[in-house]
């Protein structure tokens, strides 16, 4: 290097802190404290000083995506590249008594064919085999006829038949250890019911129901969803028996895969890079390499030949895990002044052969004066719940929402001030009131059910939290060469969520430069470390050190560009509008790059604590239609108030608020896992028959950023959006035609039945 | 269990272009010569044997396909769908659209065949020789976008963008139909495309944008 730095002084080191940040581990959050250095550094500065940030920013990556050109692991296609097939198991729980590849060997095309990990099945898709041929169709083909006979065992995949004390076992009997007999812990064995965990005072609680005017009993109920991303499960493996391998995944956590995958291929760690330019959606089901990555590495590596393997959508629906249902059982009392006094819960976590996930009650948003829980994990043969947007909150948020409108009509209080009056924080309450200015509730329905004729309108409303705080785990490099090119090179992902774009936004806000003007690398394992895109942390965790390394590569070329300048002093040189100006000089960004050294600079930077933080919150209006001759609920508008501390850029986070919104109405009204309880599958494992929200269904959205938020910080907002979606929507549904609907999804069905009890108690 | 993959039930068509080019290709030796046929081309040593009418075609067939303006020669299985044959069967791959559903309901595959939308998921290569195919790689580049992509750009029409090819192409063959379309008119336009992300909202507003746009 021509210019070295000169020697210094060896610094003070700098003051350390410790903090509590997320850690994702396989899309659950999870808290641990670290340490980092106690520094000033640059700040955001207000909201409205921004250049880029805080604007609408199309995304850098439209236009690769609206053209066709942009390149997801589905589109990856390699020499020699075999195709995979997985073979899956049709029963709710067996063991394979007999496996023969043998015929299916022989077909033409086929290159491999593998047993999978397990011979006792205990959800109807799990994986058993799978097969690598020239083409998908010889795959599939020779997939079919591979020779599987199964002993069939006894099953249950409702949650009311698996509570009962002789139902089928679904997970192993726990196996004694053979020194002391007792359960050796890992193995996973447990009863269909497993306590998980209860907190409060039950003397207490039920002392303060006794002074309740209003009590509510009731069971709420959600179902197993299904992420559904478009680009199903999978991987490209590249690898021909050598000492290196590329994987190209679709995955949420880059840094997941080359440890999993090397494992697999018997290389080091070191020799797999994996990448993922563009993905399919995740939604919380894409961390580490999956079933489907392991038999994809096996084949290549009996094959030494690139494989292909992306699943099937009834693959994908059958055995990538799926969203926990609940069951939660209520009862909650309230004083006639508003105050929610006393709550007791039961909830049911159903994970199938998962644990499952749910937000213990009362939900956080709210302040309960005594509450007692109970939680549980209650399994069935079905395929593992796993982390899906916001896991555990939108079903512990449905139940208690819907629980505190009930309370709210009981007592005939309006169900938006007898939310204020249990919230603790205030940043509630003004997104409360903006949202009801804006959505116009006091001209809701008055009378639940009331007025002529069979399409009733009706109005409800529901808040959320989320944490969306991120960690020091991103690399982030920003580099500037002679000829003016700025480059940031990134470890983390870009989902679909903006990233890229953000990242673009706050290096060339920095050196008052444009969009285009900077070029990212990301999605790619050799591109340092970062945390997997789970729990709404990437934009907190990236963004501090993207502004660092943007502010260090600023100073470091003020320096450069001083002597250009009159020697004025770096820290008085404007970088803006593509020029950098001091002392009524000005040079255009180009020209002044020019004087750079040859190698240019670089810029490494440090994840600042102090420009993120965690706590957003938010609440969603939504307003329905319900026919009540035909029980069709026809959403007519959703209203989104949301705070993220400093929006990276207005325009796509809208988009993912409206995300939310819309992933939260499928939820609400069409999304179900349809189980036969008989055979124990599936019926609905496909696009055909699991109804996702669609272009007809659609509401008026409106997605409201909240200004009111003045926090510097960067805060991620995704999973906050989808949570409050679902309890406005049920909340609407009451408030239009009178008749609660306690089980999600609210179909025609259910809403005529809720209908005809109102009648008959009425 | 379902099996996505089950033979397409095709009922008896005489579509006298199908004939002509059924006529026209040879049996190519089964299975096993496939991966020769994929692999190295030119090493192909199969005798391609004229087809009786009436007998279904097995092995692999020769076909053309006319797709975005250009002559593509590529061998496929009768079974082969047109989706497959653009994204692993041409060399090199038309890769805009996506595989998701594979069974005709989410519109992610869609392509134009003669001017009309389709499936192309549920659409046989061999039936798509002879036609006109644009895939969403027709429409612009992402240097040239055409008025719908760049629509979609402004919008923020798109988020994990792998619903989008399928969207721009349904409402690029819509607004020819219909220039001047109401909100209600374009949600049903594009009733037969799934998005999981939920760019629902602004794939509307890009479709009345592109539509005024292309008015004005």
């Amino acid at each position: 290097m021509p210019q070295q730095p000169q020697a210094q002084p060896s610094p003070t080191p700098p003051k350390k802190k410790k903090i509590r940040v997320p850690r994702v581990v396989n899309g659950i959050e999870q808290m641990v404290e670290i340490e980092v250095d106690d520094v000033a550094g640059p700040g955001w500065g207000p909201h409205d000083k921004h250049t880029l940030l805080n604007h609408r920013i199309t995304r850098v990556d439209g236009p690769l995506k609206v053209s066709g050109a942009a390149k997801y692991t589905y589109d990856v296609r390699l020499p020699n590249m075999l195709y995979g097939r997985v073979r899956r198991c049709p029963h709710a729980h067996a063991k394979i008594k007999k496996f023969d590849s043998s015929a299916a060997m022989r077909m033409p095309g086929v290159k491999a064919i593998i047993q999978g990990p397990l011979t006792e099945l205990r959800f109807a898709g799990a994986p058993v085999a799978a097969v690598a041929a020239t083409t998908p169709e010889l795959a599939q083909d020779a997939a079919r006829a591979i020779v599987v006979e199964y002993e069939v065992l006894p099953h249950v995949v409702t949650p009311d038949a698996a509570i009962k004390p002789n139902a089928p076992r679904v997970l192993p009997e726990p196996q004694p250890a053979p020194a002391t007999g007792s359960p050796t812990p890992g193995t996973g064995g447990e009863d269909n019911l497993a306590a998980k965990g209860k907190q409060g005072d039950p003397q207490k609680v039920a002392a303060a129901f006794a002074n309740c005017d209003a009590v509510v009993e009731a069971e709420y109920r959600t179902p197993r969803l299904h992420h559904c991303c478009l680009e199903t499960h999978g991987m490209v493996v590249d690898f021909s028996g050598g000492e290196t391998a590329t994987i190209y995944a679709t995955t949420q956590g880059t840094f997941t895969i080359p440890q999993d995958a090397a494992r697999e291929l018997g290389l080091q760690q070191s020799a797999v890079t994996a990448t993922v330019q563009h993905m399919g959606g995740g939604f919380g089901s894409k961390f580490g390499i999956g079933i489907e990555g392991l038999l994809a590495c096996r084949l290549s590596k009996e094959t030494k030949s690139p494989v292909k393997l992306m699943l099937t959508r009834s693959d994908e629906f059958l055995m990538t895990g799926n969203r926990s249902g609940s069951w939660q059982k209520l009862k909650g009392g309230a004083k006639k002044d508003g105050t929610f006094v006393a709550l007791q819960a039961t909830q049911y976590r159903l994970g199938g052969v998962g644990q499952g996930s749910q937000a213990g009650q009362p939900y956080s948003v709210y302040r309960a004066g005594d509450f007692y829980r109970e939680v549980y994990a209650l399994h069935t043969n079905e395929d593992s719940a796993i982390a899906m947007r916001a896991p555990g909150h939108p079903q512990t948020s449905f139940a208690m929402e819907s629980l505190l409108d009930e309370l709210a009509y009981k007592i005939g209080m309006d169900p938006v001030a007898f939310r204020k009056k249990n919230m603790p924080d205030a940043m509630y309450h003004r997104q409360l009131d903006r949202a009801a200015r804006e959505i116009n509730w006091a001209k809701r329905n008055a009378t639940p059910g009331g007025g002529s004729g069979p399409l009733k309108r009706g109005m409800g409303c529901a808040a959320g939290t989320w944490g969306g705080g991120g960690n020091d785990q991103c690399k982030v490099d920003v580099t500037v060469t002679r000829d003016g090119a700025v480059t940031v090179a990134v470890g983390t992902q870009d989902l679909g969520t903006g990233t890229r774009t953000f990242t673009r936004a706050i290096v060339a806000e920095e050196l008052g430069l444009g969009i285009k003007d900077v070029v990212e690398q990301i999605g790619n394992s050799k591109l340092g470390g970062a945390n997997s895109s789970g729990g709404s942390t990437t934009a907190a965790s990236l963004s501090p050190s993207v502004k660092d390394a943007a502010y260090k590569a600023r100073m470091e070329l003020a320096a450069k560009f001083s002597p250009l300048l009159g020697n004025a002093k770096p820290e008085e040189i404007v970088f803006a509008n593509g020029n950098v100006t001091a002392g009524g000089k000005s040079i255009a960004w180009k020209q002044a790059c020019a004087a750079l050294p040859p190698a240019g600079i670089v810029a490494h930077g440090v994840w600042r604590s102090d420009l993120q933080s965690r706590g957003v919150h938010g609440v969603v209006f939504a307003e329905v239609e319900v026919d009540v001759e035909t029980g069709k609920v026809r959403p007519l508008k959703m209203l989104q108030v949301q705070d993220g501390g400093l929006p990276l850029n207005r325009l796509t986070m809208e988009s993912q608020i409206n995300g939310g919104m819309i992933q939260g109405l499928g939820m609400a009204l069409f999304e179900t896992r349809v189980m036969d309880a008989d055979l124990g599958i599936q019926l609905n494992p496909s696009f055909m028959d699991y109804k996702l929200p669609g272009s007809l269904e659609m509401p008026e959205m409106i997605p409201l950023i909240d200004d009111e938020d003045k926090r510097e910080v960067v805060i991620g907002i995704a999973e906050a959006a989808i949570i409050p979606a679902i309890g406005a929507i049920a909340n609407a549904v009451f408030n239009a035609c009178g008749a609660r609907i306690r089980d999600l999804p609210i179909t025609p069905d259910k809403v005529l039945m809720a209908l005809a009890t109102e009648r008959r108690s009425a | 269990m379902s099996d996505e993959h089950e033979p397409k039930k095709k009922t008896d068509r005489h579509d006298p272009s199908r004939r002509k080019f059924l006529k026209g290709v040879g049996v190519a030796g089964a299975g096993a010569a496939l991966v020769d046929h994929l692999i190295a081309p030119d090493a192909r040593a199969t005798t391609n044997k004229s087809i009786v009418a009436g007998q279904p075609v097995n092995g692999s067939v020769d076909v053309v396909l006319d797709v975005n303006g250009a002559r593509r020669n590529v061998t496929v299985e009768p079974r082969t769908t047109l989706l497959n044959a653009l994204r692993n069967h041409l060399e090199p791959a038309v890769t805009g659209p996506k595989l998701v559903c594979d069974m005709g309901s989410c519109g992610a595959c869609t392509v134009l065949m003669d001017g009309k939308n389709v499936y192309s998921c549920l659409v046989l290569a061999v039936d798509a020789v002879g036609k006109k195919l644009t895939t969403v790689e027709g429409f612009g580049t992402a240097e040239k976008m055409s008025a719908v992509q760049a629509a979609f750009v402004e919008h923020d029409g798109l988020m994990c963008g792998f619903c989008t090819p399928g969207f721009v192409t349904t409402i690029s063959a819509f607004l020819k139909k219909n220039a001047n379309p109401t909100l209600d008119e374009v949600r049903e336009a594009c009733k037969g495309n799934f998005c999981r992300c939920g760019t629902y909202p602004r794939v509307f507003e890009a479709a009345l944008a592109a539509a005024k746009a292309g008015r004005t």
